[in-house]
């Protein structure tokens, strides 16, 4: 039932700034190297802004067309870390 | 007889469609198009309290429960409440709305009402114009899976009827002119407010549909149907008179658990407890308010339920305060019976009066030390420091998304607000 798998890994990120009147496209992850691996996004699902303590986290909920992933900005330390992959090959089995 | 209100509708309602399973497709990609629910907690019995309308058009509804779901839908796929996922969409719409009209109340977590009857004049679109453009707003600064309904009409209760028709992504306006033909689509039930029971009760008024219910006089409806004002309330209502443009007070803060191990052992018991008092205490004081009353509750296995409560002579506010008062409560309980649920509300609120120094330094010292121990929260999270008992107890009692209620994100606007003050300066 559950298909998440959960991660908590510290990732290498390439993110995107734009110019834009949309806020929800503002800025999102472009690709990201998880354990050597190169996935490219193709979708921002939902960015949130949520806090630990008075250090503020970014959520990206990313798609890369096959799976969901879920990543975390923090904009203190400037780390992204992976959270959790959805694979979608168990979503609806 | 009175007439129905000719008055051009000024009341704009906005549902935000299946709000928390949309949300969450709206996140996962790999989940749109497909029946997903939203469960508070995850378990075998646990009740869908979202449906995401592919979910519905299989037939599964709001409250049903996961095996029940399962079998109309093998691949139903149920996933936990993300607050802070909810929280933010909640932010948005209402800032959305806000552009629009000062007068903007959140009538539950997705949903809410916009009163253009000071504002009218300054607009120079139409309230149509204005609901589409809200609908594009909503698709372009959240995610273009997310949909709301737009119901337009003379006072709330139409404007909700009519963000109720269409569903999903629906905008549609009751005046005087369509009033009528609506109801005539309608069935009793259809109507926000007349749920099986007083169904039962207009059925034996002779009321079987919205028009016989619209039809009916006044005098009727008061004597012989609800037998109080609310029948003059329903009279006005149902001819798009404004009855329901009320503010409601907080009347009490509290929390409950469905227990993860269902329980007879304190040593399972209590540290849950503590932290449900701790964190009521917490909404207490955000909320600016002491109380006088303390009201405590279980359910057992055995389908018992227990509950106690107490006025207490002396307001309070801490959470020391808090827990000592409960626990005396909470340990009359039948102590021998498995436990499953358990709450406590705290009740007979009034506006606090902690910044009066008292004169009996053991209070003074109480209340510093209850500040202290909230801005240590504040800046580095809740229960940075806290009772030992209950050191594991937040990742076991995680916050929760209640029903129907807007508390718990006016809660979370107000101390996003704070903090961003915090930051600024």
């Amino acid at each position: 039932m559950d298909n998440t798998l959960l991660i908590n890994e510290r990732v290498e990120v390439v993110a995107v700034f734009k110019k834009t009147v949309d806020p929800g496209l503002l800025c999102f992850p472009a690709k990201m190297k998880y354990r050597n691996q190169l996935i490219e996004f193709s979708e921002l699902g939902l960015r949130h802004p949520t806090t630990k303590g008075r250090k503020m986290i970014h959520v990206f909920d990313m798609s890369d067309g096959a799976n969901d992933y879920r990543l975390e900005f923090d904009a203190e330390s400037l780390t992204w870390t992976l959270i959790a992959i959805m694979e979608a090959s168990y979503v609806g089995h | 007889m009175l007439g129905i209100n000719q008055e051009t509708p000024k009341i704009m309602h906005i549902d935000l469609n299946s709000a928390f399973a949309t949300t969450e497709q709206q996140a996962h990609p790999s989940l749109r198009g497909k029946p997903i629910g939203v469960t508070n907690r995850i378990s075998k019995y646990c009740c869908v309290i979202a449906a995401s309308y592919e979910a519905k058009q299989l037939g599964i509804k709001v409250g049903m429960r996961l095996d029940e779901a399962k079998s109309i839908a093998p691949n139903f796929i149920i996933l936990e409440t993300d607050p802070a996922k909810y929280h933010h969409i909640y932010k948005i719409l209402f800032s959305i709305m806000s552009d629009y009209s000062p007068n903007v109340v959140m009538k539950s977590i997705d949903e809410g009402v916009i009163d253009f009857h000071q504002t009218n004049s300054l607009h120079t679109q139409s309230l149509e114009s204005i609901g589409l453009e809200i609908k594009r707003r909503v698709t372009s600064e959240i995610g273009n899976w997310m949909t709301v309904n737009v119901g337009i009409g003379p006072n709330r209760f139409l404007a909700k009827t009519a963000a109720n028709l269409n569903k999903p992504d629906g905008l549609n306006v009751i005046d005087y002119h369509n009033l009528k033909t609506i109801y005539r689509s309608m069935k009793l039930t259809d109507i926000t407010g007349i749920a099986s029971h007083f169904e039962a009760r207009l059925n034996a008024a002779n009321i079987f549909s919205p028009i016989d219910f619209f039809n009916a006089t006044g005098d009727e409806l008061k004597r012989r149907v609800f037998r109080s004002v609310i029948g003059e309330d329903w009279y006005l209502r149902l001819r798009g008179y404004e009855v329901d443009n009320i503010a409601t007070k907080l009347g009490s803060v509290g929390r409950q658990f469905v227990l993860d191990i269902k329980a007879t052992d304190e040593r399972i018991i209590l540290p849950r407890f503590h932290y449900l008092c701790e964190t009521t205490g917490k909404k207490l004081r955000f909320n600016n308010m002491d109380a006088r009353g303390i009201l405590v509750w279980a359910n057992f296995r055995s389908g018992d339920n227990w509950y106690i409560r107490k006025m207490f002579k002396t307001y309070f506010y801490t959470d020391k305060d808090i827990y000592q008062r409960a626990l005396y409560l909470f340990n009359q309980r039948p102590k021998d019976l498995t436990m499953t649920a358990m709450g406590i509300t705290c009740y007979m609120l009034k506006p606090s009066l902690r910044n009066q120094i008292s004169l009996f330094d053991e209070i003074n010292k109480s209340d510093r030390l209850t500040t202290a121990l909230d801005d240590l929260s504040s800046r580095y999270g809740n229960f940075t420091v806290g009772p030992a008992d209950i050191i594991k107890s937040d990742k076991i009692v995680k916050q929760k998304i209640p029903f129907g209620s807007t508390r718990y994100f006016e809660l979370l606007l107000e101390s996003s607000k704070s903090s961003e003050t915090v930051n600024q300066v």
